[in-house]
């Protein structure tokens, strides 16, 4: 149970910039997510923070303690490998009870450690078997179970739950919320789906390029996303970006419409944020604009439009017993509460 | 039907090569074994005798029982040896090991000599007059000052396994190295990260990831220690006395020198029992499925 703090941490290799200068304070007990699209440093930064890969410059602390210099063996964290790293020569039982063995806990103690850890992920019926003969989902239960049969400082979770199918994952992560609050242990968990970290987290750190484009709670990165970058990388659909301007305190699309609802201080130029929540579908003529459909797609639980608008594609959600055609006419309104702008060149979010 | 007979017909030349090269002079000599077998006496003298070849070597010969346990020592000290100091190299070495990797290269060389050449040349360094290795040892421990190391049957042991153990570890380094590297980097990191260092981590986790790789190695150096011949006859030539006197150089030396190939040719028979187990035992690893 500790805090993590980074300060300026950079990782180079020759001029390559895999982690940039990142700074981020994790709170005692607190579950931190980490976001954001492959090859954007997840990986990296918790590497370091495991002791793995050398920083090239700043300073990582657990707790009260500097841990640069400090061995992956003496910083008492508990890591899951993105790629399992379960070891081959041994059983599923030896594989989650060896940090055990390592750190010297009493022999007595050890199975049923291992029992309990293995029964919270599901694999008590596999523990004979080598991890050569389990499925790729199976095994990173395995890799789960290492990590939770001790109690460290710090978790730290590399897409833990990436090789589940739909149902497992959805029970692991209830599973996995549960733990977090029980154990109180410091989480740092990598994803990059977005419904486990907005589930799971306290707060999420989204980033891109080896820089954290936002921290913050899964509410404020959904309903307040500081630049361009976070806007269109969470939610799914992605939120729609509609490139124009501001004139007369009004938007205008390229394509000429006029936007009533959406009100700012003219400008050349600016990108209109809307969610596919925050357009309403009805009738041609009763919404803001008029605009045909592209496609219509049926989920189950609601529908979805892909409309053109223009020279642009839009997506709405619509009710789930909608019924259109593709070329049917909509009328689409815009929630004026909810509608962001953004500065197209520094990809900033604008205060209307 | 025409793409089966071409096949055969294909194979057949090395067929024919490996039966004129290793069986027929196996079973020839399996043959000659059971003969008194003079090199100095027409075939037609050479009369079946039974095993008394055999129980002449098991019995009456003190000399091929010295044999025997020099090559045993010898085998021995050089795969404990070499095995020990190669994967020692191999893990400073190995990629993320502490050494750089262009030394690699570097190491093939001694291999690419040929052991009679090893021999020739350790056998000048160990001179007691102008030897490198000689003034060396002599310099930091004054004891070995101007002693005949190739005169004494200890010394002369030693230096024998000396230019064996240099003769091989490179290529036996660079087969560990191998191994090593095919070792995937994050059970390492993961046994790491669960707590475990230095020779634990070398002991649970890697040691036994090599295991298969390191098993070949024995072996390997095993079937070519059991057989020594060439290094031992340009350093030695078996002396002093028969203090360096391997089985091979046995055999030569009834066969070759004394013209009892008979003779010879049984002693060499005993030796091919414990070779085609470890040469099966190399099979096994080597073509081992997972
Ligand atoms: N040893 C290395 N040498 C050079 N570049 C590296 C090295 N390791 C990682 N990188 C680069 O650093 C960047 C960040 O890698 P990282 O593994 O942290 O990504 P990630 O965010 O975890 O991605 P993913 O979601 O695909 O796992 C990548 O562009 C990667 O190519
Ligand atoms: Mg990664």
């Amino acid at each position: 149970m500790a805090e993590v703090v980074l300060k300026n941490l950079t990782k180079r290799w020759g001029g390559f910039v895999g982690v940039d200068n990142q700074s981020l304070h994790i709170a005692d007990k607190e579950f931190l997510v980490l976001l954001g699209p492959s090859g954007c440093g997840k990986t990296t930064t918790m590497r370091m923070i495991a002791g793995l890969e050398e920083p090239s410059s700043g300073e990582i602390w657990i707790g009260e303690r500097m841990v640069n210099d400090d061995l992956p063996k003496d910083r008492d964290v508990a890591m899951v490998f993105q790629n399992y790293g379960l070891y081959p020569h041994m059983s599923v039982f030896d594989n989650i009870a060896y940090p055990l063995k390592v750190r010297g806990t009493p022999k007595a103690d050890i199975a049923p450690r291992v029992r309990a850890a293995a029964e919270k992920v599901e694999l008590t019926h596999l523990l004979d078997r080598r991890p050569k003969a389990l499925s790729g989902g199976q095994r990173q239960r395995v890799a789960l179970a290492r990590a939770i049969v001790r109690t460290p400082q710090v978790f730290l979770m590399d897409e833990p739950l990436s090789n589940l199918d739909a149902k497992l994952r959805v029970s692991m992560r209830a599973e996995l919320k549960h733990l977090s609050r029980e154990l109180q242990i410091t989480t740092i968990y990598v994803t990059h789906d977005q419904i486990e970290a907005m589930t799971l987290a306290d707060r999420v750190a989204v980033m891109n390029h080896g820089v954290i484009q936002q921290l913050g709670t899964p509410d404020e990165i959904y309903n307040d996303p500081a630049n361009l970058f976070v806007a269109g990388f969470i939610g799914s659909p992605a939120m729609n970006l509609i490139d124009g301007s501001i004139r007369e305190g009004h938007f205008v699309t390229t394509g000429g419409t006029r936007l009533t609802a959406v009100r700012a201080a003219d400008r050349a130029r600016v990108v209109l944020g809307v969610r596919a929540d925050d357009l309403r579908v009805s009738e041609p003529g009763e919404g803001d604009i008029d605009v045909p459909i592209y496609a219509f797609e049926n989920t189950g639980e609601a529908t979805l439009l892909t409309v053109q608008w223009g020279q642009q594609r839009v997506i709405a959600r619509g009710d789930r017993h909608l019924r259109k055609e593709q070329n049917d006419i909509v009328g689409l309104s815009l929630n004026p509460d909810h509608l962001y702008l953004f500065d197209p060149d520094t990809g900033r979010r604008l205060t209307a | 039907m025409r793409d089966n007979t071409l096949k055969y017909l294909l194979v057949l030349p090395a067929v024919l090569l490996v039966f004129a090269t290793a069986i027929w002079p196996l079973v020839e000599s399996l043959r000659l074994s059971f003969t008194v077998g003079r090199l100095n006496r027409p075939p037609s003298l050479q009369q079946y005798i039974g095993f008394e070849n055999y129980t002449w070597a098991f019995l009456e010969e003190p000399a091929f029982w010295n044999s025997v346990w020099v090559t045993l020592a010898y085998t021995a000290v050089t795969v404990s040896l070499t095995t020990v100091l190669a994967l020692g190299l191999a893990l400073l070495l190995a990629p993320g090991g502490r050494l750089r990797s262009g030394v690699q290269t570097l190491l093939i060389l001694p291999f690419a000599m040929s052991p009679a050449l090893i021999g020739v040349s350790f056998r000048f360094m160990f001179n007691p007059e102008f030897g490198l290795f000689d003034a060396f040892f002599g310099f930091f421990m004054p004891v070995f000052a101007g002693v005949s190391w190739l005169a004494d049957p200890v010394l002369a042991f030693a230096v024998c396994v000396m230019a064996d153990i240099w003769g091989w570890i490179p290529f036996l380094t660079l087969v560990l190295i191998g191994g090593l590297s095919s070792i995937p980097r994050e059970t390492i990191e993961a046994a790491q990260v669960d707590g475990a260092g230095g020779w634990r981590l070398f002991r649970d986790v890697t040691l036994p990831q090599l295991a298969p790789v390191l098993a070949v190695v024995v072996i390997l150096k095993s079937i070519f220690s059991l057989k020594t011949f060439d290094q031992v006859f340009m350093l030695t030539n078996g002396g002093p006395g028969t203090a360096t006197q391997t089985l091979s150089h046995y055999i030569y030396f009834n066969g070759l020198k004394y013209g009892q190939i008979g003779y010879a040719a049984s002693v060499a028979w005993l030796m091919v029992i414990p070779m085609i187990f470890l040469t099966y035992a190399y099979a096994k690893f080597v073509f081992r499925k997972d």
